[in-house]
């Protein structure tokens, strides 16, 4: 298993954008793992975007998760994509920190129900150490602050690699999660940390580094490196058009 | 050779995953590692990548149907030159093996028919031909327009269905009209159960049959009788196989055995200490001691003197079983309860049992526990107070006559010689079938247990 998790800071970053790069990403860390398994060169990632408004739905999913027509998404401004993911109806948007783990699965044994858990657990710790109580509901994957629901998850696996993740309310306008029946559940209450926290509530940028570090103990790496956003953006349109030989040239160069 | 596409194991908890696309239509040519289908089981969706290059050339399990893992959901035929001899192997292979048997409650078998049975008249080489053809690009209900999704639930037509209309729209979709059409020619629809649920979503997925027997039929799983489906702001969510079992097994206790309960407390400062100093050393040999062998081993001395107490009720007869295989109930959050019991305990010192029994949790939540393993207990012991509860009226695991509750450690203020002293105190209760367990001999065991727990020196004397 890769020693250190890449990790960066997207900044902003429209949907689809945000899904090319996790695709080129992904591609590039299974093609690293299959040509030198277990190669140090191979590393996972975790990347945060700040997304515009938008609503993607997952293959578990149906339009009938949306209270409001499809047409008037774009009045309000708000982008509409359906992805390969698990899960149901969700919104996105500013407030919100979105992450997406790249994570070779191969090494954790393709264990996709202990990988949704290992997740889980690292946003109830981030949680409980900004001293909002969190927990998980069977049958419900997510993280739910009392009755309400705080987080949201929903995973896709190619290759054996997982992508897309997890996306906590830190301090999301909330009347976004009006326009849908959140993860297809009716009479679902969404919360925030900021609602649960008020004016003690951490930052977007202090959750990003607390969730960042909490997630790489949890999945055992032995530490993070932050990695510029220019960065990522050049190694991710870089396999795009080249052989998987020469990416891992360009990435040992 | 045809290759089987099968469900693979996704980890361990994983029993069943729902195809949540076909990203190949059949008769459709795949590249070796290519994505092949979409399987999604919690909130994970994986795509499975073809296991070979070759022609996609059945699809066994249609999307929206949750099936065990192992369960062939296609059928993937070689390239090479044998195309035209490919199709007659395939569907050889694919009516002999096992049928798939998708869990999806409503529908199931029609839903795959009229990719997998074709009519025995025509011919095998046509299937490829005429099924990626019809239905074309509304293989998914998002891709129907609203107007042939509201005919559809009215006419309760089913994705199969579509998928087998040839469409005149875009892509071959299907339109309102192709589907008037259709349902003019439909005599009724294929079966009462496909009514009402077009296309099962995960919402509706039936349960996974018992992990022993993998795509096996599953008898009783479509509920009798229709029921109201969920309303605003309510979740229907069908019973897993489990919960099936413990829904019958709780209803079978309750109106066999006269339940009845009886309770006491016991001061636990003794084996608080006996653990206190024993758990570490264990630990170093790799033994994680809880207070569960404790109860145990009290456990059983106190049935080796109540016997009746260690018995079955076998029709109009008592059953005392001189041999203790002692149940313990371990709570698996949404995978319900399982009551697997640990074989001859009274021949067990105190390590062994306590490396068995934390082996036999870790397996009933991992689902691998031996079939032998789940019958043929004589007593069990059900701890709610690793969930914090003070006391509890425990249901009998029945054919059992009684079943011990033990729960939470609480350090409480209790009279000792006349002075108010703080000790580590526990409810004990019992649940016990009065039809052959009076009061007086299950108040009696239960002090008993009480005793051994307070002085474990007993045991030395007694066991």
């Amino acid at each position: 298993m890769s020693a250190i998790l890449s990790v960066c800071h997207l900044g902003p970053t429209p949907y689809r954008e945000g899904l090319a790069l996790q695709q080129a990403l992904v591609s590039r860390r299974a093609a690293a793992r299959d040509a030198a398994p277990g190669g140090a060169e191979a590393t996972d990632w975790l990347l945060f975007p700040d997304h515009p408004p938008v609503l993607t739905m997952g293959r578990g999913g149906s339009e009938r998760s949306l209270r409001v027509s499809r047409e008037s998404l774009a009045a309000r401004g708000v982008e509409w994509f359906e992805v390969a993911r698990g899960g149901d109806l969700t919104w996105h948007g500013p407030g919100q920190l979105v992450g997406y783990p790249i994570v070779d699965l191969e090494p954790r044994g393709r264990d996709l129900h202990r990988y949704l858990r290992d997740l889980e657990e690292v946003l109830i710790l981030a949680l409980e150490r900004w001293g909002i109580p969190a927990r998980r509901v069977p049958g419900r994957t997510g993280v739910w602050a009392g009755e309400e629901k705080i987080a949201s998850l929903g995973i896709a696996v190619r290759h054996w690699v997982g992508y897309h993740g997890f996306a906590l309310n830190v301090s999301p306008d909330l009347g976004f999660f009006e326009l849908i029946h959140p993860c297809g559940l009716r009479g679902i209450h969404m919360t925030s940390v900021a609602s649960r926290l008020g004016a003690s509530a951490p930052t977007l940028d202090q959750t990003r580094r607390e969730v960042a570090e909490l997630l790489a103990r949890r999945l055992g790496y032995d530490g993070i490196r932050w990695v510029p956003a220019e960065e990522v953006r050049n190694q991710a349109t870089g396999i795009e058009t080249s052989t998987v030989t020469s990416a891992m040239a360009h990435h040992a160069a | 050779m045809p290759i089987s596409i099968v469900v693979p194991q996704l980890g361990g908890s994983v029993a069943e995953g729902t195809v949540s696309k076909w990203l190949k239509q059949v008769g459709e040519r795949v590249r070796k590692d290519e994505p092949l289908v979409e399987i999604q089981t919690d909130k994970i969706n994986v795509e499975l990548p073809s296991p070979a290059e070759g022609v996609l050339e059945a699809i066994t399990v249609p999307e929206g149907a949750t099936v065990l893992v192992g369960t062939e959901i296609g059928v993937l035929g070689s390239t090479a030159g044998d195309d035209a001899a490919a199709p007659a192997t395939a569907l050889s292979v694919a009516a002999a093996s096992a049928p798939a048997v998708p869990l999806s409650g409503a529908g199931a078998a029609p839903a795959i028919a009229p990719v997998m049975t074709p009519p025995p008249a025509s011919a095998p080489a046509e299937v490829p031909a005429v099924v990626p053809a019809a239905g074309g690009d509304s293989a998914r209900e998002g891709n129907l327009s609203p107007a042939v999704r509201k005919l559809m639930r009215e006419h309760a037509v089913a994705m199969s269905e579509i998928a087998a209309i040839r469409g005149s729209g875009l892509a071959g979709r299907v339109s309102r009209d192709d589907l008037l059409e259709y349902l003019k020619g439909r005599a009724t629809p294929p079966s009462a159960t496909t009514a009402g649920t077009p296309s099962p979503g995960p919402a509706l997925r039936a349960p996974a049959a018992a992990l022993a027997a993998p795509a096996a039929a599953l008898p009783g799983l479509a509920p009798a009788a229709p029921f109201a489906p969920a309303g605003p702001r309510e979740e229907l969510i069908p019973f897993s196989k489990v919960r099936k079992l413990i829904a019958e097994n709780m209803v079978r206790a309750r109106r066999t055995a006269a339940h009845t309960h009886c309770f006491d407390e016991t001061d636990m400062s003794a084996i608080v200490a006996l653990r206190r100093e024993w758990a570490p050393r264990l630990e170093a040999q790799g033994v994680h001691l809880t207070y569960m062998p404790f109860f145990i081993k009290a456990a059983v001395l106190a049935l080796k003197e109540f016997p009746w107490v260690n018995g079955e009720v076998r029709g109009e007869a008592m059953v005392v079983k001189r041999y203790y295989h002692i149940g313990i109930a371990v709570g698996r959050e949404e995978k319900g309860l399982i009551v697997p019991n640990l074989k001859d305990c009274d021949r067990k010192n105190l390590v062994q049992l306590a490396g068995e029994v934390n082996d036999l949790a870790a397996r009933a939540r991992a689902d691998r526990l031996r079939p032998d393993e789940i019958a043929g207990g004589t007593f069990s012991i059900t701890n709610a107070g690793v969930y914090g509860a003070l006391n509890s009226a425990p249901v009998i695991n029945v054919p059992e006559v009684a079943i011990l509750g033990v729960h939470k450690i609480a350090e409480r203020p209790v009279a000792r010689g006349g002075q108010v002293v703080v000790r580590p105190m526990m409810n004990v209760a019992i649940g016990f079938d009065h039809r052959v367990v009076d009061g007086e001999l299950a108040v009696k065991f239960l002090r008993r247990v009480c005793e051994l727990l307070e002085r474990p020196e007993l045991l030395w004397f007694y066991a």
